[in-house]
């Protein structure tokens, strides 16, 4: 799964540290979340859309064929 | 409850220490399991004591850092680091089974007694009852 999350955090002028302090998840978290390393919990994804005021599909990409 | 249990562990620890120690001293020519009491007191006395005073630093460092202490909780509680020790723990759950077989075997094979190979055939019955009680538990649950 492909995620736009660094281009928006930094669209946002938001450091890893904020994100992950604002997110309760450690910065590694973040970091492997941009990365495309890690696949977040729907809670998490959730969280993080919520934080940047916008939908889960405009941060997360779902491709199928990778599955 | 678990405000007091370090300072319930240091002391407990500290008595066992204590009577470890006195052992040594008082308990003379005796044989057996009571010749081995006092070292055994005397090793748990040290775990317990130091488990208890370290924890009780802890938390005095942790109450004047508060912004250390929700750092700690924010790792200790994050989703991928909960995710990475799980699945390390299920390797970790694969390599023993096998493992435990070949141990079984082996000594079998090398004849040590019916005890000791008793003993490892039902812990391995054990963890692998457990894997399933869980498996089972977990499939009700989700």
């Amino acid at each position: 799964m492909k995620n736009r999350l660094e281009d928006i955090r930094r669209d946002r002028g938001i450091k890893q540290e904020e994100l992950a302090l604002a997110l309760e998840v450690s910065r590694q978290t973040i970091s492997s979340l941009e990365n495309g390393r890690y696949n977040p919990s729907i809670l998490l994804a959730f969280k993080i859309a919520r934080f940047f005021d916008t939908s889960i599909e405009d941060i997360f990409i779902y491709e199928e064929d990778v599955q | 409850m678990k405000k007091t249990m370090p300072y319930v562990t240091t002391v407990a620890g500290a008595a066992l220490l204590v009577f470890g120690l006195v052992g040594i001293k008082t308990f003379g020519d005796v044989q057996g399991f009571m010749a081995a009491l006092p070292y055994i007191c005397i090793g748990l006395g040290c775990g317990a004591l130091g488990g208890g005073v370290g924890e009780i630093a802890n938390r005095r460092v942790l109450e004047s850092n508060p912004e250390t202490a929700r750092r700690m909780e924010i790792e200790k509680n994050d989703e991928r680091n909960l995710s990475i020790a799980n699945r390390a723990k299920g390797r970790a759950f694969d390599v023993m089974i096998p493992l435990f077989g070949a141990l079984m075997l082996s000594f079998a094979l090398m004849g040590i007694g019916m005890i000791p190979i008793l003993m490892l055939v039902a812990a391995y019955l054990f963890v692998c009852g457990c894997g399933v009680y869980y498996r089972i538990r977990y499939e009700r649950e989700m």
